[in-house]
C-alpha cells in the first residue's frame, strides 16, 4: 500500500533508526534528467509523517547544491558532543568528491551545512555504506578499483582496505558485514565481488560466478549469517539474485530468479533476514525470502523503473522506492486498503494540464475520472508470511484471583537441534503477604471462638490510644458485665467510685441532700413515740397541717413548695402517690437550678434521651457511661447509637472518631463501617484489613450478645466485605475470600463475585454442559434454548419449595428480613466446614421474592438489627421456588454455582443491551401465553415468580395459590421506575442517621407500592409516565431538585385522584434525597 | 511472590503468541503461529486439552475471552485477515462466525465490557478498527473505523463500564447511559481514545503522543471505583507509559514514565485489581509493577527471577541441567 508519493528525480536516504521523527532525505540523482534539462540539484529532507494522511510529504528543508549524487547515505554518528542527534548525511558526488552534511542544519535552514568535503576518489562515487559497529567508519567505492574508508572524526586522510583488485574496474556497491565489523565487501558491475579483511589489509575471498555474465548492481550481507551474502544483476540475460554462503564460495548457494529483466537495486530487511527488497527492469518490485526464494509480496507499483530501494530503518513495514519518472514513493508492505490515494492521482492529473481553468471558462474543471479497471480491486494484500516484528514472543497477562499466564518462544536446546518449547506457565502472584497473614489469623479466630485472646493481642499491638480503646472496647462485648467494663473503660469504676464516695462521706459533714435526709429520718424516727403537737394556726404550717388532716396532699405539696420546703413537698408527694410525686418532681427541677440538675432530672424521669440529645460533647463519655448504666436493654442500642450519630455529625475530627466507641458499644456495624470508613483511606489492603477485623468481631460479639442476624449486611458493609474478598481474590486466597463475601444480600456485585470465586475454586460441575452463571444468559445463534432452560437449574425438591401455610414456620427468634438473599446455596454454604458464620441456623431459611407479590415490597427494605418479639408469625407463606432445603452442606457447596437461581440472575445483570436484537434473546425465553406483555417482557421472574427457566417457572406458577399471582409485573419499559426509586431509598437509607427519617424513607417504600400497582395496572397517563421517567432520570445524574421540579409539574398538571397515593411520597424521597446529598 | 502453579504443554508446532485465562480463571486459550488455538482445562494444576481449534490459514495472534453471560465464547484474530468467534456447543467447540473484513493481518481482538452486549473491537494492519455487534440470530452489525492508525494497529483494549467516580450500581432494567470507549496504539506510534457518539458512530475523542516509535500494546485498566481513569502503553521504543485521567469531563490525560526497557515491550496487563502491571519485554523478560505511596512505580518482581520461575532467557547450559 502506497503511503506517500514525492514527485523527484533523486537519490534517498532514510534518518538512521535512532531518529524520530523519520525523516526522508532526497538528493537529486546524477544519472537521469528531466525533460526540463535542469542540471541544478538539491538536498531536501521530507518528514514521514503517517498521522497526516494524505499522500504528500512535507517538505522540511530544502538546500540548494553545487553537485548531484550518485548515492546518498545517512549516518548515526555524532560529529559533536552537544547532542547532535541527528547524524550525518554522506553523499557521492560526481567528481570523486564525497560531501557531508549535517542534517540537523539543513532542517534548521543553516546556509552551512556542509561538514566536510574530499574528492580524493577518481570518477563518480556509487558505493557508500556505514560500518554499524563503529558508525564513524564509512566505506566508498569509485572508478579505478578504488575503496577508501573513511574516519568521520579524521575525514582528512581515508585509509584503503588493501591493495586495488586488478584489473581495475568500477566498484559499484560496497557493503559492511552485520555480524562482523572488520569485514567489507565490494562488487563490480563486472560481476565480481571481493570480501575484504580490514584487520589483515587484504582481499580475503573473491566470488564470482563462471559464466561472468553477472552483472552487479547489488550487494548485501546477510543480516544474521556472518557468511552469507546476496549479488544482484542488471543483466537482462541474467536477472538474478545470487545467494553466496563465504564458506562455499564456489559457486551459488541460491539462485533467485524472479525478475524477468535486469535487477537494479536491492535492499535486505534488518528487520527481518526473510525480506529482501528486489527492483528491476521488469517494473516489479518484488520482496523475496532468500533463504527459500519465494516471492512474498509484489508491490503493486507503475510501469515505471526504480533505481533505489531502501528499507526505513526505523519503521521496517515501510519502504522507499525511486522511480525514472521523477517520482519517490513510500509503501507499506502490511497491505490495506488503497481507496485513498486514487483520489490524489486524479487530482493530480487534471491538475497537470496546467491549471483547473484551462479554457478560461471562469468554471475549474471538474477532476478527471481515471477510467478504472472495474476488475481490480483496490486491496492490496499482505506479506505471504508474517514478518517477524509482528511476530509476538512473549507475553504475560493477568486473569482472575492474582494469577498470571505467561509464555515465551525460548528455543531450547536438545538433541534435534533447537526447539521451541511451546509452554505457558500459570503462576500466582503475592503482593501482601502481611495482609494474607493478617486475615488468615482473622479466619482462625473466628474458628476458634478465641475473641477475647485476639482482642487482647491486637490491645496489646496497638500503636495508638485510639486503636487500643477501640480493641478494649470490642473485648468487652465477650466478657460477662460487659456494660459494667464500658464503664471502666471511660474510666467509672464502681468500686473506685464507692472508695470516693466514702472517703467524701467521712471527710464532710456538710450539708449532703442525701445524707441529711439520712439523719433527719434516724432522728425523727425514734420521736415517733413522743407527743407531738397539731397546730392548725392560719400560717404556712397550719395550712399545711389543715391540708393533711383533710387528705388535700396536692395542696399541701403546693404549699410546701411555696414555702421553698422541698423535702416536705417531695416527701408529700410520695404518700400523695405516683402522679403527684411525678409533678411535684418536675416543678423541683423546674426550681432548681444546680449543675448536675439536669443529670439528676434524667435519671429520676428516666429520659436518657434527653441527656443523648443535649449534652455537650465534651462529656460524651459521661453521657456514654450515663447510657450504659442506666438505659434499659431495649433502648441501649438506639441510644449509644444517637450519641454516636451526634460525636460524628457535630464533632470535630477527634470527636468523630470516638463515635466509633458508641457504635461498638450499640452493636452497629454499619455504622462503625461508616464511621471509620470515612477516618480512614480504604484504598490501602491493610487499612481495609484494620476495618475488616474490627467488623468481624463487633458482628460475633453482637451475635452473642443480641442474637443478631448473622445474615443481614448493610449495603456499606458488603461493599466492604465484597472489597475485601475482592482483594483475597487478587491474593490467590479463593476460599478465604468466599468466606468473608457476605451471603445474605442480593447485591449483584456480590453475587457475581461469589459465582465467580466458586468457579474459580475449580470445582468440578461434573456432567454439566454448560454451566450456570448468574447472569441472564444470553445466546448465540447456534444455541438451542439454551442453559437457561436447561435442567440442572431446576430445583432438585420442588415439592419443597414453600412453607405450607402454618407449617414448619421459622422458629422463634428467627428474623426473617426482606433482605434475605433468595440464593439458597450461599445460606447452605454458610454451615459448610470451615466456613467462618458457624452459628447460622441450618434450617432452611424461607425465601422470598425479591420484589414479592405481596406488600410492602421485600427490597431494599433496611435490615432491622435487634431481636423480633417472640410471637413473630413468618410472612407470607410465598417462598422462592429454589429452596434446598436439608441435605448435604458439602454436596450443596458442590452444586452451588449451578443454583444461584434465576432470581439472583435477575439481580446480577441488567440485561445486556444488543440493539435490534432483543427480540431474538428474549423470544426464547418469553413466557407461552401471555397475551398483553410487552414482548419485551420475558421474565416474570422480575416481578414475579422467582423463577427462571421459563418452562419450570410456568410450573411454579401453577402451583401457587391462585390469588397469590393476581398482581401483574410491572411492564419491562417501567421496571427502571421501581429499581431507581427503591435505590434512592436505599441510598437515603444508609446515609440517613435519625430515626425520623428511618421511618419515613421505610413508610415511603412502602407507600411507593402504590405507584408499582399502578404501574402493574398499566392505568397511568403517559404523560404521568414520561414525568416520571424523567423523574428517575434526574435521580440517576444525581440531580434532585429536576427532579423536585418536575416532580411539582406533573402534580399541577395531572389529576390528583391519579397521583396522590404516590405523588406525595415520592416528594419526600426525593426532598430527603437531596437533603441527604446522597 | 511469584510461584508458578501450573505448567500447561501446549504443544502448539510453533510460536505462541497469545495465552488467555477465561473469566474464571480455569480454562485457558492459547494461540500460535500454527494456525491453530487450543483450549485447555486447567483447574487444579492439571491440563487437559478440550479443543483444537482450525480454522485460520496464517499464525493466530490473539485470543479473547468473551463474559460468560453468554456462552463461552472465544475470538481469535490471526494474519489470515480474518476474525474467528468460536462457541461452545454441547461441550463441543466450532466457528459461528468469520469476520473478514479486514485487508490486512488482525493484531488485535478484545470484547467490550458486558454490560454493552456482546461486541468485539479488532485492530488491524490495514489501519482499520472494526467493531463487530452480535445483534442476534446470528447476525452480525459491523462498523469500521478506517485510517484508524495509519499502516495498523496494533492494540485495542475497552474501558471499564463503569462510570469513574459512580460507586452506586446503575439501577437494573433499563439500558444505562454508558459511554462507550475504547483506546488503540499502533504503528503511528500513537495512542488514540475513540468514543461511541450518540448516533452510535465512533469518533477519535484523543490522541496520546508520547512513544518515538510504534505503540505496541495498550491496556485500559480495570475500574476499581475511583475517579481516575488509567491506560498503560507500551511500545517498540522500550517505553512504558502510565497514562491517567483524573477528570473525565477535561479529558486530560497525563503520561507518567513507567520504565524505559532496552528492548521493545510487547504487552502489558493489568491484574483485576489494577494495582500491578505486568510488563512482557522483548528480552524475555516479565516483570511486575506496582504504584508506591508517592506515586512512583516500582518493580516489585522480575517473573524470571521469581521462584521456580519461568525458565526464560536461561543459558542454554543451564537449561540442560535443569
Amino acid at each position: 500500500m502506497k503511503l506517500k508519493e514525492v514527485d523527484r528525480t533523486a537519490m534517498q536516504a532514510w534518518s538512521p533508526a535512532q531518529n524520530h521523527p523519520i525523516y526522508l532525505a532526497t538528493g537529486t540523482s546524477a544519472q537521469q534528467l528531466d525533460a526540463t534539462f535542469s542540471t541544478n540539484a538539491s538536498l531536501e529532507i521530507f518528514e514521514f509523517d503517517l498521522s497526516d494522511l494524505s499522500l504528500d510529504m512535507k517538505s522540511c528543508a530544502t538546500f540548494s547544491s553545487s553537485h548531484r549524487y550518485h548515492k546518498l547515505i545517512w549516518g548515526p554518528h555524532k560529529l559533536d558532543s552537544k547532542g547532535n542527534v541527528s547524524g550525518v548525511l554522506i553523499a557521492g558526488g560526481e567528481n570523486g568528491n564525497i560531501i557531508l552534511y549535517d542534517p540537523s542544519k539543513i532542517i534548521a535552514g543553516d546556509k552551512e551545512v556542509v561538514i566536510a568535503q574530499n574528492d580524493k576518489h577518481t570518477g563518480p562515487v556509487r558505493a557508500l555504506d556505514v560500518n554499524i559497529f563503529q558508525t564513524n567508519l564509512v566505506a566508498s567505492g569509485a572508478n579505478e578499483s578504488e575503496i577508501y574508508i573513511w574516519d568521520l572524526n579524521n575525514f582528512a586522510t581515508p585509509m584503503t582496505p588493501g591493495a586495488k583488485t586488478q584489473p581495475l574496474e568500477d566498484i559499484s556497491c560496497i557493503a559492511w558485514n552485520r555480524q562482523v565489523q572488520h569485514i567489507l565487501a565490494s562488487a563490480s558491475p563486472s560481476g565480481r565481488a571481493t570480501v575484504w579483511d580490514l584487520r589483515k589489509n587484504e582481499p580475503i575471498i573473491k566470488v564470482s560466478d563462471h559464466n561472468n555474465r553477472m552483472h552487479c548492481s547489488g550487494l548485501a550481507w546477510h543480516p544474521e549469517v556472518a557468511t552469507q551474502m546476496v549479488l544482484a544483476s542488471e543483466d537482462d540475460r541474467l536477472p538474478v539474485v545470487q545467494v553466496w554462503d563465504l564458506r562455499f564460495a564456489s559457486t551459488p548457494l541460491r539462485v533467485l530468479e524472479n525478475h524477468a529483466r535486469g535487477i537494479l537495486a536491492i535492499a535486505w530487511s534488518m528487520a527481518d533476514p526473510e525480506l529482501l527488497l528486489s527492483c528491476g527492469k521488469d517494473a516489479k518490485i518484488l520482496c523475496s525470502n532468500p533463504n527459500t526464494g519465494e516471492v512474498l509480496y509484489e508491490l503493486p507499483t507503475n510501469t515505471q523503473w526504480c533505481f533505489d530501494i531502501q528499507w526505513c530503518p526505523r519503521n521496517p513495514a515501510v519502504l522507499s522506492a525511486a522511480s525514472f519518472d521523477g517520482r519517490i514513493s513510500v509503501y507499506s508492505i502490511m497491505g490495506g486498503s488503497t481507496d485513498g490515494l486514487r483520489q490524489k492521482q486524479a487530482d493530480k492529473l487534471s491538475s497537470s494540464f496546467g491549471n483547473l481553468d484551462p479554457f478560461g471558462t471562469g468554471q475549474p474543471l471538474p477532476p478527471l475520472q481515471i477510467p478504472q479497471q472495474a476488475a481490480q480491486h483496490s486491496i492490496v494484500l499482505p506479506l505471504k508470511k508474517p514478518p517477524k516484528w509482528i511476530r509476538r514472543p512473549i507475553g504475560a497477562s493477568f486473569s482472575f484471583g492474582g494469577k498470571l499466564v505467561t509464555f515465551e518462544n525460548v528455543k531450547v536446546q536438545s538433541q534435534q537441534g533447537a526447539e521451541l518449547q511451546p509452554h505457558v506457565f500459570i503462576s500466582q502472584v503475592v503482593t501482601e503477604k502481611e495482609f494474607l497473614s493478617r486475615s488468615d489469623q482473622l479466619q482462625q479466630v473466628v474458628q476458634s471462638q478465641g475473641f477475647v485472646n485476639y482482642c487482647q493481642k491486637k490491645i496489646d499491638a496497638s500503636q495508638s490510644d485510639f486503636e487500643k480503646n477501640v480493641w478494649s472496647f470490642l473485648k468487652v462485648n465477650f466478657e460477662d458485665d460487659s456494660r459494667g467494663k464500658y464503664l471502666q473503660l471511660l474510666g467509672y469504676s464502681k468500686e473506685d467510685l464507692g472508695k470516693k464516695i466514702a472517703l467524701a462521706l467521712n471527710k464532710v459533714d456538710g450539708p449532703n441532700v442525701h445524707i441529711k435526709e439520712e439523719k433527719q429520718e434516724s432522728e425523727f424516727l425514734p420521736s415517733v413515740g413522743g407527743p407531738f403537737n397539731i397546730s392548725i394556726s392560719g400560717d404556712i404550717d397550719g395550712l399545711i397541717t389543715q391540708a393533711l388532716l383533710t387528705g388535700n396532699f396536692e395542696s399541701a405539696v403546693d404549699l410546701c413548695l411555696h414555702d421553698n420546703r422541698m423535702a416536705d413537698a417531695i416527701i408529700l408527694a410520695i404518700a400523695g402517690g405516683q402522679e403527684l410525686l411525678a409533678r411535684t418532681q418536675k416543678k423541683y427541677f423546674a426550681k432548681s437550678q444546680s449543675k448536675i440538675t439536669r443529670l439528676i432530672t434524667a435519671v429520676v424521669m428516666k429520659n436518657w434521651k434527653e441527656i443523648v440529645e443535649s449534652c455537650d460533647l465534651k462529656n460524651w463519655r459521661e453521657a456514654l457511661a450515663a447510657v450504659l448504666t442506666y438505659a434499659k436493654p431495649d433502648e441501649f442500642s438506639a441510644l449509644c447509637d444517637l450519641l454516636g450519630t451526634r460525636l460524628e455529625s457535630e464533632g470535630d475530627s477527634l470527636l468523630q472518631t470516638q463515635a466509633c466507641l458508641c457504635y461498638i458499644c450499640a452493636g452497629n456495624v454499619e455504622k462503625l463501617v461508616a464511621c471509620w470508613t470515612k477516618a480512614q483511606d480504604g484504598s490501602n489492603p491493610l487499612s481495609l484489613q484494620d476495618l475488616i477485623e474490627k467488623v468481624v468481631i463487633l458482628r460475633k460479639a453482637v451475635q452473642r450478645t443480641q442474637a443478631m442476624d448473622t445474615n443481614t449486611v448493610g449495603v456499606l458493609l458488603a461493599e466492604k466485605m465484597s472489597q475485601y474478598a475482592n482483594l483475597l481474590a487478587a491474593q490467590g486466597s479463593i476460599a478465604a475470600a468466599l468466606a468473608f463475601l457476605p451471603e445474605s444480600t442480593n447485591q449483584p456485585n456480590i453475587v457475581q463475585l461469589r459465582d465467580r470465586l466458586c468457579r474459580a475454586q475449580g470445582e468440578p460441575v461434573p456432567g454439566q454442559e454448560s454451566p450456570q452463571v448468574p447472569y441472564e444468559r444470553q445466546h448465540l445463534p447456534k444455541g438451542r434454548p439454551g442453559p437457561t432452560a436447561d435442567h440442572t437449574q431446576i430445583p432438585r425438591v420442588p415439592t419443597q419449595q414453600y412453607y405450607p401455610h402454618g407449617e414448619n414456620p421459622p422458629p422463634p427468634g428467627f428474623i426473617m428480613h426482606g433482605n434475605v438473599n433468595p440464593n439458597v446455596a450461599s445460606a447452605q454454604l454458610s454451615t459448610s466446614p470451615g466456613h467462618m458464620h458457624t452459628q447460622v441456623p441450618s434450617y432452611p431459611q424461607p425465601q422470598r421474592p425479591q420484589n414479592g407479590w405481596n406488600d410492602p415490597p421485600a427490597l431494599n427494605r433496611v435490615p432491622k438489627k435487634k431481636k423480633m418479639p417472640e410471637n413473630f408469625m413468618p410472612p407470607v407463606p410465598i417462598t422462592s421456588p429454589i429452596m434446598n432445603p436439608m441435605g448435604d452442606p458439602q454436596s450443596q457447596m458442590l452444586q452451588q454455582p449451578s443454583a444461584p437461581g434465576p432470581l439472583s440472575n435477575q439481580a446480577s445483570f441488567s440485561q445486556p443491551h444488543l440493539p435490534g436484537g432483543q427480540p431474538s434473546f428474549q423470544g426464547l425465553q418469553q413466557p407461552l401465553g401471555q397475551p398483553g406483555m410487552p414482548p419485551s417482557f420475558s421474565k416474570p421472574n422480575i416481578e414475579g415468580a422467582p423463577g427462571g427457566p421459563i418452562g419450570n417457572t410456568i410450573q411454579h406458577v401453577q402451583a401457587l395459590p391462585t390469588e397469590k399471582i393476581t398482581k401483574k409485573p410491572i411492564p419491562d419499559e417501567h421496571l427502571i421506575l421501581k429499581t431507581t426509586f427503591e435505590d434512592l431509598i436505599q441510598r437515603c437509607l444508609s446515609s440517613a442517621t435519625d430515626p425520623q427519617t428511618k421511618r419515613k424513607l421505610d413508610d415511603a417504600n412502602k407507600r411507593l407500592e402504590f405507584l408499582y400497582d399502578k404501574l402493574r395496572e398499566q392505568t397511568l397517563s403517559p404523560t404521568i409516565i414520561n414525568g416520571l421517567h424523567n423523574i428517575a432520570r434526574s435521580i440517576e445524574t444525581r440531580n434532585y431538585s429536576e427532579g423536585l421540579t418536575i416532580h411539582t409539574h406533573i402534580v399541577s398538571t395531572s389529576n390528583f385522584s391519579e397521583t396522590s397515593a404516590f405523588m406525595p411520597v415520592l416528594k419526600v424521597v426525593l426532598t430527603q434525597a437531596n437533603k441527604l446529598g446522597v | 511472590m511469584v510461584s508458578v502453579i501450573n505448567t500447561v504443554d501446549t504443544s502448539h508446532e510453533d510460536m505462541i503468541h497469545d495465552a488467555q485465562m477465561d473469566y474464571y480463571g480455569t480454562r485457558l486459550a492459547t494461540c500460535s503461529s500454527d494456525r491453530s488455538v487450543k483450549i485447555f482445562d486447567v483447574r487444579n494444576g492439571g491440563q487437559i486439552l478440550i479443543a483444537d481449534l482450525r480454522g485460520h490459514e496464517g499464525p493466530v495472534w490473539q485470543v479473547a475471552w468473551a463474559h460468560p453471560m453468554y456462552g463461552n465464547i472465544l475470538a481469535s484474530c490471526s494474519y489470515d485477515r480474518k476474525v474467528i468467534i468460536w462457541k461452545e456447543e454441547n461441550g463441543t467447540w466450532e466457528k459461528t462466525h468469520e469476520h473478514t473484513g479486514h485487508d490486512s493481518s488482525v493484531n488485535s481482538v478484545c470484547w467490550a465490557p458486558h454490560d454493552y452486549g456482546l461486541i468485539l473491537a479488532c485492530g488491524s494492519s490495514d489501519g482499520a478498527i472494526s467493531l463487530l455487534t452480535y445483534t442476534g440470530e446470528g447476525q452480525w452489525d459491523v462498523k469500521k473505523i478506517n485510517n484508524a492508525h495509519t499502516i495498523g494497529c496494533n492494540a485495542v483494549s475497552w474501558a471499564p463500564a463503569v462510570v469513574p467516580g459512580s460507586l452506586i450500581d446503575q439501577p437494573s432494567g433499563q439500558k444505562p447511559n454508558y459511554i462507550k470507549k475504547f483506546a488503540s496504539g499502533g504503528c503511528d506510534n500513537l495512542i488514540k481514545l475513540w468514543k461511541e457518539e450518540e448516533d452510535g458512530q465512533w469518533k477519535e475523542e484523543q490522541k496520546l503522543e508520547a512513544h518515538s516509535d510504534w505503540v505496541r500494546d495498550v491496556a485500559w485498566a480495570p475500574s476499581i471505583g475511583l475517579p481516575t481513569s488509567t491506560i498503560a502503553s507500551c511500545s517498540q521504543d522500550g517505553r512504558v507509559f502510565v497514562w491517567t485521567c483524573d477528570d473525565a469531563s477535561s479529558n486530560t490525560w497525563s503520561p507518567k514514565l513507567l520504565h524505559k526497557f532496552n528492548d521493545v515491550v510487547w504487552h502489558v496487563s493489568w491484574s483485576i485489581t489494577a494495582n500491578i502491571l505486568a510488563v512482557s519485554g522483548g528480552d524475555n523478560k516479565v516483570t511486575l509493577w506496582k504504584e508506591s505511596v508517592d506515586g512512583q512505580w516500582v518493580c516489585i518482581s522480575d517473573v524470571n527471577k521469581g521462584q521456580g520461575s519461568v525458565s526464560a532467557s536461561v543459558t542454554e547450559g543451564q537449561q540442560n541441567e535443569q
